[in-house]
């Protein structure tokens, strides 16, 4: 990477500007709303995949709760819409506030959970999620086992979804450039140097635990936001799916699967992940899809066990001779 | 509060306890013994139960007998999925993170095999002892779960003597405990770790058929069960056999109280609180670690 000539560099920026063009426009130009939709929450994935990339990719804190942060988010959102009043603008700023108290308790937990380190991580994050989901299920202040209703936007539909089409499309873009600053900055080498060893990071000054801490917070963060915005996609709320187990695991796969040492990365693994899930479950019957899907994960795991983009680098510099 | 029923509930919760032990010993030895968490070790209990139950409305075998040709059928098929999956996935950098992304899709895999064959009902196996009780004093003992609980003593015991006395039991522990220096002993690593994947999967059957006999069981059943195993092994510490038994019966004890004076819906919210608590505290388990 060192050696990127200045036109690639422009090349480069020039497809990004254009893409988020296309990206930006798509929604007006009078597609389906099924394509809306779809396209929404593929943005939903690659945001909180790539903020899961923080903790899970850099410092190789492999967090298997984060459908806890997506769900709190989403139920701050749906009570403060309830105390603020409901519209097209608070529902979506509501949002804001709804990830920081996802970072909140992301900061509470991550305290005696952060000093866990492998599996054991893992597993208490898994817990976490599980108690998360078990206790609004069971409190009735947060509607317990019959969900919360949001007042949804009094929009017609195509114009709804394209706000929230609009609004996602944002967040992931700031999350990416976020992550992608942190990628390159000193906080970013403090996490790769924890993941590589804590011992070591810990004696060259990297203050291990605050790094940890800070990561874990800005990752909860930008799934709180998407939580918050997915709440009056849905406008209607379920411990089960909010909460839901399968999507924790699925972020986290998803940006293995693309390679979690880029911020890269988990774009391409959750934009793909997103077409394969979308395009099997469309054409294949259920249950097959679900074991193409299974499949897929130990094809690249044996094949490419570093990530897709990881093994793409590897191909070009054996390919091409500098 | 009555104690009779208080009795009668810890009971009910040290059964469920053991039987959640024996499908834990094999998942930790794999844990412990490999670094391979394997993710789908519940799911592959879950279909030894589905089998159990097949042969009982088909051809009415009891499902305690059908393990006898089971649990050598799992240990091949383990065999199997190791040779082919498992090890290629072992020699690379993370083997735990690899390990779980892969055995996930295995997990993935397996259940909507299930699907396919039995559809997502709940299933209940029902042998001729079922609904027969026996009675010892003032408490009730249900036919089907004492026996779940005698085959998870039995099959504990087994394993734990295995790894004591036999040759191959002290080539597993030794892989364990260095796995370089028992190389250099002359220990065959990928057959030990072959036979320790199959035997792991093997009592995961007996396990299954074990939860079967307590609960009714679905496709997707075997998340629950996952969440338990991690329970049982991270309490029990990881590779310890005793230990994992020991877990089992106390997390049995804890539950069976809550189930006594709590709302049904909290006790799971309750379990899962301890063990973060038990990780927070003692991340390597209330026993010391030792096989």
């Amino acid at each position: 990477m060192a050696s990127v000539c200045p036109t690639k560099t422009a090349k480069k920026v020039v497809g990004i500007a254009l893409l988020s063009a296309i990206l930006l426009v798509f929604p007006w130009l009078g597609p389906p709303v099924y394509f809306i939709s779809f396209l929404y929450t593929v943005f939903m994935f690659v945001c909180m995949a790539s903020a899961w990339n923080l903790i899970g990719g850099y410092a190789g804190y492999l967090s298997f709760g984060h459908a806890a942060f997506f769900g709190t988010g989403a139920y701050a959102a749906a009570m403060l819409t309830k105390a603020v009043g409901p519209g097209t603008a608070s529902n979506l700023l509501c949002s804001i506030p709804s990830g920081l108290v996802a970072a909140v308790i992301a900061l509470v937990v991550g305290y005696p959970c952060l000093k866990l380190r492998g599996p054991y991580f893992a597993v208490i994050t898994l817990c976490f999620a599980f108690v998360v989901q078990l206790s609004v299920q069971n409190l009735g202040v947060l509607g317990g086992p019959d969900g919360l209703w949001i007042k949804g936007m009094d929009l017609p539909v195509e114009t709804g979804r394209s706000i929230l089409y609009e609004s996602m499309l944002l967040l992931m873009a700031i999350t990416i450039l976020v992550v992608e600053r942190i990628e390159h900055s000193k906080f970013g080498a403090g996490l790769r140097a924890i993941k590589q060893d804590e011992e070591v990071a810990q004696t060259m000054a990297v203050n291990a635990p605050r790094l940890k801490m800070g990561a874990f917070a800005l990752s909860a963060f930008f799934p709180g936001v998407a939580g918050g915005l997915h709440a009056s996609y849905l406008t209607y709320i379920h411990p089960t799916i909010v909460f839901d187990v399968n999507m924790s695991i699925l972020i986290v796969l998803m940006a293995l699967f693309g390679g979690g040492a880029s911020w890269l990365g988990p774009v391409v693994g959750a934009v793909l992940l997103s077409f394969i899930n979308e395009l099997l479950s469309t054409f294949v019957k259920a249950e097959l899809a679900r074991i193409i899907y299974g499949s897929l994960f130990i094809v690249v795991i044996i094949f490419m066990p570093n990530g897709i983009m990881e093994f793409i680098r590897k191909r070009k510099q054996t390919g091409s001779p500098h | 509060m009555n104690t009779v029923l208080l009795v009668q509930s810890l009971i009910g919760g040290i059964i469920m306890g053991s039987v959640y032990a024996l499908l834990g010993v094999g998942f930790s030895l794999t844990w412990g013994v490999m670094r391979v968490i394997h993710i789908s070790h519940a799911a592959f209990g879950l279909i030894a139960a589905f089998v159990a139950y097949g042969c009982l409305q088909r051809w009415g075998i009891d499902p305690i007998a059908s393990l006898v040709f089971m649990v050598p059928l799992l240990f091949c098929c383990a065999c199997f999925v190791y040779r082919f999956l498992i090890l290629p996935v072992t020699k690379a950098r993370e083997v735990i993170v690899s390990s779980m992304i892969l055995t996930f899709g295995i997990a993935i895999i397996v259940e909507n095999i299930m699907l396919l064959i039995w559809g997502p009902d709940p299933r209940l196996i029902t042998t001729w002892y079922t609904s027969r009780v026996f009675i010892v004093g003032p408490f009730y003992f249900q036919y089907a779960p004492v026996a779940g609980f005698v085959m998870a003593v039995a099959g504990v015991g087994v394993i734990h003597l295995f790894l004591k006395k036999t040759y191959t039991g002290k080539a597993v522990r030794a892989a364990w405990q260095q796995s370089d220096a028992a190389q250099l002993y002359g220990v065959n690593l990928t057959r030990i770790s072959m036979i320790t994947f199959g035997l792991a999967v093997g009592s995961a059957g007996a396990g299954g058929v074990g939860l079967a006999l307590l609960y009714s069981f679905e496709p997707h059943a075997h998340n629950l069960w996952l969440i338990y195993l991690f329970l049982v092994v991270i309490v029990g510490g990881v590779g310890n056999v005793l230990g994992t038994a020991a877990a089992g019966v106390l997390i049995g004890i804890i539950t069976g109280l809550s189930l006594a004076f709590l709302p049904y819906q909290w006790v799971n919210p309750l379990t899962f609180g301890l063990l973060m608590a038990v990780l927070a505290v003692r991340p390597h388990g209330l026993f010391r670690s030792e096989v």
